[in-house]
């Protein structure tokens, strides 16, 4: 049924589609179509009248619970001038890639890559048949993000207890994050764009080791990862757990021991160098 | 959603600002301190609502103004820097609120200034009813999850969709949905 059949066939319109259209945000001919039914439809011109009341309402207390609260602007206004008198007189940073402005030097470096691309196949072939096989293959390569940066990812805890620790549910052990935490991590670790199934948002000292939601404690870990990656270190927080619950590891030492450093940790106490082959999974297999 | 057009919204109030690419820092800084003028209510306000004082909320304003400054002597995108102005208070706010561990307490100064704000003109009852208005409204929006309330603040602070999209980093859809049920709830509370 078209548009304009369903709006003369007795139908109505949905409350989301007239807050669209009080908001201004239809297409030009959606937005005539909604008029036209407006005019004709006492009971959608009701609703919207009643959708604009409340906005109307909301508006006004949105704005007298705050405005009280805010500040004359001349202090503010002459402070933020003074900040930025003081930036602006330091040396402008412009940034590297503004060279390529410059159409001489964009051709110069874009030559450059032509011979780098020229280059890179032929040293390959070369290299190829200089490599024996299996060389490479028994080292494990650092992987980018497997550990956290401990300058924004330090970790941080609770008091707790061994009590406290061990009589926790399941989904305290196991929390997820808040999406906005989740989005304000990924941003301070500079990842744009990461699909939901390429980091976990992890905590470095887990809740069932008496870890805390705090951006402190929490960094973007990628799944993606072949050796050392959110897996092995979820099969980690569990063998802790269950550890200091067992009275076999002070709760203060597994703290201490997955902040420091989780992968020096799995390999001290799963008594291996490379992640068990239970707990690796590997990235090529999740969704 | 098809039903949200990209021309209109794109359609946002800064020409100039778009066509100014090799600006000057003089030029800049006049061009930070006009949209200060222009954003900073606004902005504190949207800053204030996530509980903070009023100096961490102007110490924030200042910071986002100042990383304006250096986002347009990088120079950067000017494309939208309302939304850009919202999207970094959003996060400094955000970034201030676990860092400080504040617990979040705004409903009670909310009611407060409420009660102090009374308009001295209707009637002893009429102000009654209206306190007990606004704060219904007020429980409803505090009831509402963070995400449904950044949505509703931002666009009484004038954002349109697709710039509350950017700062929240959700769907259009999303925030036409959010929008949407936040006010029936708003409309169910007020038993209009």
């Amino acid at each position: 049924m078209g548009d304009e059949a369903m709006l003369s066939g007795g139908f109505h319109i949905t409350d989301q589609e007239l807050l669209l259209a009080a908001d201004g945000e239809l297409p030009v001919r959606r937005a005539a179509q909604i008029r036209a039914h407006l005019a004709a439809c006492w009971d959608c011109r009701a609703r919207m009248a009643e959708i604009e009341g409340t906005i109307a309402d909301f508006a006004r207390v949105h704005r007298q619970t705050l405005d009280p609260q805010l500040p004359p602007i001349a202090g503010p206004r002459a402070h933020l001038r003074a900040q930025l008198s003081e930036l602006a007189a330091k040396p402008d940073a412009t940034p590297w890639w503004h060279f390529f402005h410059n159409p001489s030097a964009a051709l110069a470096a874009a030559c450059i890559c032509v011979a780098f691309l020229v280059a890179v196949p032929g040293g390959k072939l070369l290299f190829r048949h200089s490599i024996p096989r299996g060389g490479i293959s028994a080292v494990v390569p650092f992987e980018s993000g497997t550990v956290p940066d401990r300058n924004l990812t330090p970790g941080a805890t609770r008091a707790v207890t061994i009590g406290d620790v061990c009589s926790m549910a399941h989904e305290e052990v196991v929390r997820a994050v808040p999406t906005p935490l989740r989005q304000e991590i990924l941003q301070e670790y500079g990842i744009v764009n990461a699909r939901a199934g390429d980091y976990e948002i992890d905590y470095l000292i887990a809740p069932g080791l008496g870890g805390t939601e705090d951006i402190h404690n929490l960094w973007p870990e990628p799944y993606t990862s072949p050796t050392w990656n959110a897996h092995v270190k979820d099969a980690l927080e569990e063998h802790l757990h269950q550890m200091v619950c067992a009275g076999k590891v002070d709760l203060s030492t597994a703290q201490h021991d997955i902040a420091t450093d989780w992968i020096a940790a799995y390999k001290k106490y799963f008594h291996t160098d490379r992640p068990l082959s239970s707990d690796l999974v590997q990235f090529a297999g999740i969704s | 959603m098809g039903i949200l057009p990209t021309d209109a919204i794109n359609a946002l109030p800064y020409p100039a600002a778009a066509a100014n690419l090799s600006a000057t820092p003089s030029e800049i800084e006049c061009e930070v301190m006009n949209l200060f003028e222009q954003f900073r209510s606004p902005l504190l306000r949207y800053v204030l609502s996530f509980g903070m004082s009023v100096h961490d909320a102007e110490e924030v304003t200042q910071e986002v103004f100042l990383s304006l400054f250096r986002h347009l002597q990088l120079r950067k995108s000017r494309r939208n820097l309302r939304g850009w102005i919202f999207c970094v208070a959003h996060n400094l706010a955000l970034k201030h609120r676990y860092a400080s561990r504040r617990s979040r307490d705004m409903t009670a100064s909310d009611w407060t200034v409420v009660e102090r704000q009374f308009d001295p003109s209707p009637s002893p009852e009429e102000q009654v009813l209206l306190i007990q208005r606004q704060r219904r409204l007020l429980a409803v929006l505090h009831a509402l999850p963070e995400e449904d309330q950044c949505c509703l603040r931002l666009r009484a602070e004038g954002l349109r969709y697709r710039e509350i999209a950017a700062v929240l980093g959700i769907s259009l859809g999303a925030v036409s949905i959010s929008l949407a049920g936040s006010l029936a709830r708003l409309i169910r509370a007020d038993g209009r």
